[in-house]
């Protein structure tokens, strides 16, 4: 079984004329051990309900989730979460707030454990300078940088980033990606990422899924990132797979997603597996 | 009368004189025969215990006076010695008869010169001299003195005459079992009204006026009733009658918000001081004699711990019958001026307590008993004030009247002397006496109630 | 704030308290009055009547020899009745501290607890409306009555009247703490007591001190008025015994020290809640 398994998972609200409405269904997907997953579609379709359900704290209206062959109820240590706005304690220092993470992990440390343990993962995103720095002294950049410090420091088992970069200017963001790219290599960190950026999911992740359009979205196609493991911004678009890959994407991004949603496009009983990047470019 | 006038000299009625005649107070003719200190208080507290006495054994004035006259003075008195241990009885009272139960004891009072004698008997040394250590406490109002007394953290307190009964029979607050040993001083009340009235002397011309007084159940309220009442003023629907904390009198008086107040000194005198007020009656003038104010101690404390109670009040005794000398007054207007006591300028205690003082209109008048002290209560006024609580409305329906005065005052304390020594103690305990030229005969207490054409009690 | 505003604001204070100061002079000057009445008489009243007027209003010279005579002399003690401003000031503080003090104790748990149940809220909500308008004046009969001590009356009416913004900014603060943090909290499996005391105590914490500042402000207010009704030793008793004295300038030096002692009590409440604000 793989590491991680999405099982026909489905969310519904209840709507104030009675019934209910349906965001998502059948949201069926894997993840292996060590794998960098991204999940693109637009908004309203339910990413986040997916990534919360994940991270424990929504609960599903339908369906199972399954970690390492436990299923998930509920939060926990073993999936760390970098939030969409960092979510850094503002009456805390940078160390303070990464130190706070490693205590709840491993409450058995001494102090001074803790606080070396937590300045290996600041180093690590290389905001040593800014450590005794209280969050409002920080750029945008830098307390994404923290958030990210700080779920990694837990060393969970799965990591969940809910568009960690969505609210950073495009240089900002450049760097941290690469910063992230090279942890991730580093460390084999399992991660399950929601981004709108599609330049962003090629340069990121072995996988990425694209969702259709709600109400009743459900995943179209998983796009199998074929390109190198080893990537580079500098040279990663003349690489000869991305930008079909790219098209692709942004093809269904353009269209598809919502002539899906709409039944102009049928609706796959389970999603495809595509690979883009060896078909040659359409 | 004052109690220290000689209760065998037949000539003696109710006024201020000495047996001998020649001097203004027996005092003071006590003060001419025996001139050392402890002497005359010696002398005093005798005569205190003598009139009580007395008084048990004849409360009619007149069969009194008839008796000393048929007998001569030195046959009444062995003949009362031979009845009564009428020198165990002094003794008794002189000196404590056994260890004092609780030396030290917190007095309340109310910085009115009502209190002179529990205020003085401080820094002039009446409770030291008894092996007392007093803490005399000032006190924000009667209401307070009424709930500090009830939860013990005074031990006695100055009170309002009608307090003790009031608190008896459970008005206005839960009912405990009072008594009121020593009435603290008769008159030193008056009727102050704004300047702006100096020519509005006339009562009748008061419909609409707003007055104020210190407390619901209080002489001040009953005589400023009696008096509107007697000049056909309402006092409940022609004028408004208001309770107010004294100080905040004069104040209102400046204020415009109300048109006089019937309180204690050193309201009225203060008023004329700033130029607020005049004095326009003295309450000596609607009732000479009246008593204002008490020394009340609860009935627990007078029967469990009697030594400090008798000292206690042989302390008040001796401290009134030195206050009762106008020699000592400006000495005694001194003391107590300061901060600690009546926190006034001490020309205006002076002015109350000798009784030549300024009345607001420019003329300097001389009353020298403007205020007087004679701690022994009467029966009767207690009764008095019963029935003029009831013509108020205050209290409602049929009160026994005798029993409750007669379970107040210790004007019985004669009787239980009495009791102590195997005799049988006297029934009757009251005198009769006039207010404003109407007649009260507190036999027939009830209907004089109902006597009054404006009153709250129906025939 | 720049040092050029700060010194432009003091130097405007201080203009401010000068023309004041001349206001009062020029209100309280004495008329040219003459003595309209007897020697005799004049002996035996005060200036103003002796001119047949009414006593006025102390002039700022007056109120000054008040004030120097208090601060020159402020500890003695001349028994019950009579202890210098010092002292009074020193029973009052110390029985707001003991009042608003145990009203902390009670109103921020209580507070916190209200905060985290919307059951406890909707079911207290009922009865903290209707408690929370009482004023003092009327709590103190009751204290009487029902405790008896004055002493300990006074401190239960300063904590009935000061709990009430405590508890509520407290259950505010609580209940108003961002999602994200107590998301947080969630993913590092926080047990309920550590996500009390480091994530929802830190960052209700700017509200709670909010309500605390209010309080202890509510608490000085009602110490004064508790103690003239009850007497004893305290400024709202020397307030009350110099107003028996009809003396003016001794209340006014009362006041100022009432004002003076507020001021401060607020001002340290105000740098306590300086270093528990943070900037989000």
């Amino acid at each position: 079984m793989s590491f991680l398994s999405v099982q026909k998972l489905k969310k519904t609200y209840p709507v104030r004329s009675g019934g209910e409405t349906v965001v998502f269904d059948g949201v069926d997907f894997d993840i292996e051990k060590g794998e960098f997953v991204c999940i693109i579609g637009h908004s309203g379709c339910g990413k986040t309900t997916i990534l919360n359900v994940l991270a424990g704290l929504e609960s599903q209206s339908g369906g199972h989730v399954f970690m390492d062959g436990r299923e998930v109820s509920g939060p926990s240590l073993d999936r760390g979460v970098v939030f969409q706005t960092h979510a850094l304690m503002p009456w805390l220092s940078v160390r303070s707030n990464v130190a706070f993470a490693v205590q709840s992990r491993y409450p058995s440390l001494s102090k001074a454990e803790v606080d070396s343990h937590a300045m290996k993962f600041i180093e690590m995103v290389h905001l040593q300078a800014a450590a005794d720095k209280r969050p409002s002294e920080l750029s945008g950049g830098m307390k994404q940088r923290v958030g990210i410090a700080r779920a990694f420091s837990i060393e969970p088992k799965m990591l969940l980033l809910d568009e960690p970069f969505g609210a950073l200017d495009a240089l900002t963001r450049g760097s941290i990606q690469d910063e992230l790219l090279s942890i991730v290599q580093e460390t084999g960190q399992t991660v399950f990422m929601i981004t709108h950026d599609v330049d962003e999911a090629i340069f990121l992740a072995d996988k990425i899924i694209l969702m259709s359009n709600g109400p009743q979205a459900m995943i179209a196609e998983v796009v199998v990132n074929t390109l190198p493991r080893d990537r580079r911004r500098a040279t990663l678009h003349h690489q000869p797979h991305y930008y079909p890959i790219r098209n692709h994407m942004v093809d269904f991004l353009v269209h598809r997603a919502s002539d899906i949603a709409s039944g102009k496009e049928a609706r796959p009983l389970v999603p495809r597996f595509v690979s883009p990047g060896l078909t040659p470019s359409h | 009368m004052s109690i220290f006038s000689n209760p065998f000299n037949h000539k003696i009625t109710l006024r201020s004189q000495c047996s001998c005649g020649r001097h203004q107070s027996e005092a003071e003719h006590i003060a001419a025969e025996s001139p050392a200190l402890s002497d005359q208080e010696d002398a005093l507290t005798n005569r205190v215990v003598e009139q009580g006495i007395l008084r048990a054994l004849f409360p009619d004035d007149k069969l009194r006076r008839g008796f000393l006259k048929a007998v001569g003075t030195s046959t009444a008195m062995a003949a009362v010695a031979s009845m009564f241990p009428m020198a165990m009885a002094k003794e008794a009272f002189a000196a404590s008869p056994g260890k004092l139960e609780k030396t030290k004891l917190k007095v309340g009072f109310i910085p009115i010169t009502c209190a002179t004698p529990i205020i003085m008997a401080h820094p002039m040394g009446f409770y030291s001299k008894q092996g007392l250590d007093v803490e005399v406490v000032k006190t924000a109002g009667w209401a307070v003195v009424r709930d500090k007394a009830l939860n013990k953290e005074y031990d006695a307190a100055h009170m309002l005459s009608p307090m003790p009964l009031a608190i008896s029979l459970g008005a206005g607050a839960s009912p405990q079992a009072y008594t009121m040993p020593v009435v603290e001083n008769i008159n030193g009340q008056a009727i102050t009204l704004a300047m702006k009235h100096k020519d509005k002397r006339d009562p009748k011309l008061w419909k609409g006026f707003k007055f104020a007084v210190p407390f619901d159940y209080s002489m001040h309220n009953y005589l400023l009733r009696y008096y509107l009442a007697e000049y056909g003023i309402d006092p409940d629907t022609d004028v408004q009658i208001r309770v107010m904390p004294p100080p905040d009198m004069v104040a209102n008086l400046r204020a415009g918000n109300i048109d006089g107040f019937l309180a204690p000194d050193p309201m009225n005198q203060r008023a004329v001081y700033d130029g607020v007020g005049f004095i326009h009656i003295l309450s000596k003038e609607i009732w000479d004699g009246h008593p204002c104010c008490a020394f009340a101690a609860s009935k627990e404390f007078v029967t469990q711990m009697p030594n400090t109670y008798g000292a206690l009040l042989r302390s008040i005794i001796q401290a009134t019958a030195y206050a009762s000398k106008p020699e000592n007054r400006k000495e005694i207007a001194a003391a107590i001026a300061p901060r600690s006591y009546l926190n006034q300028p001490v020309t205006v205690v002076e002015q109350i307590l000798t009784g030549t003082y300024a009345d607001g209109l420019g003329n300097v008048k001389v009353v020298p008993d403007r205020i007087d002290f004679d701690p022994f209560p009467w029966e009767s006024f207690a009764v008095w004030i019963l029935t003029q609580m009831q013509r108020w409305g205050q209290i409602k329906g049929e009160v026994d009247y005798q029993k409750v005065a007669k379970d107040v005052f210790l004007a019985t304390d004669a009787a239980r002397l009495m009791k102590e020594a195997g005799l049988t103690p006297p029934t009757s305990n009251s005198k009769s006496f006039s207010v404003m030229g109407k007649a009260f005969d507190p036999v027939d207490a009830a209907a004089y109630a109902r006597s009054f054409k404006i009153g709250r009690v129906s025939s | 704030m720049t040092s050029s505003v700060a010194l432009r604001a003091a130097i405007l204070s201080a203009l401010l308290l000068l023309i004041f100061f001349l206001v009062w002079h020029i209100a309280t000057m004495p008329v040219a009055s003459t003595q309209v009445v007897s020697d005799d008489y004049a002996k035996l009243v005060g200036g103003a009547a002796a001119a047949g007027q009414q006593s006025a209003f102390p002039t700022p010279a007056d109120f000054g020899r008040k004030l120097l005579e208090a601060v020159s002399d402020p500890f003695y003690d001349n028994g019950p009745n009579d202890k210098g401003i010092g002292i009074q000031l020193g029973y009052s503080i110390w029985r707001v501290l003991l009042g608003f003090g145990a009203a902390a104790l009670v109103a921020i748990p209580l507070g916190f607890l209200i905060g985290m149940s919307p059951l406890m809220l909707r079911a207290l909500d009922p009865f903290i409306q209707l408690l929370k308008p009482i004023s003092p004046l009327a709590w103190m009969p009751l204290a009487l009555f029902v405790l008896k001590d004055s002493n300990v009356s006074a401190v239960f009416v300063i904590f009935i009247c000061s709990v009430w913004p405590m508890l509520m900014n407290t259950a505010f603060g609580v209940s108003a703490v961002r999602k994200d943090w107590l998301d947080v909290a969630k993913t590092l499996e926080l047990s309920p007591l550590r996500k009390a005391l480091f994530v929802v105590l830190p960052a209700a914490a700017p509200t709670i001190m909010t309500g605390v500042r209010i309080s202890i402000g509510i608490a000085w207010l009602v110490i004064v008025a508790a103690e003239m009704l009850v007497g004893g030793t305290g400024i709202g008793y020397f307030v009350w015994n110099e107003w028996n004295n009809l003396s003016i300038s001794n209340i006014l030096v009362a006041v100022l020290a009432i004002g003076l002692v507020g001021m401060l009590l607020d001002a340290i409440v105000a740098r306590l809640q300086k270093m528990l604000t943070y900037k989000d």
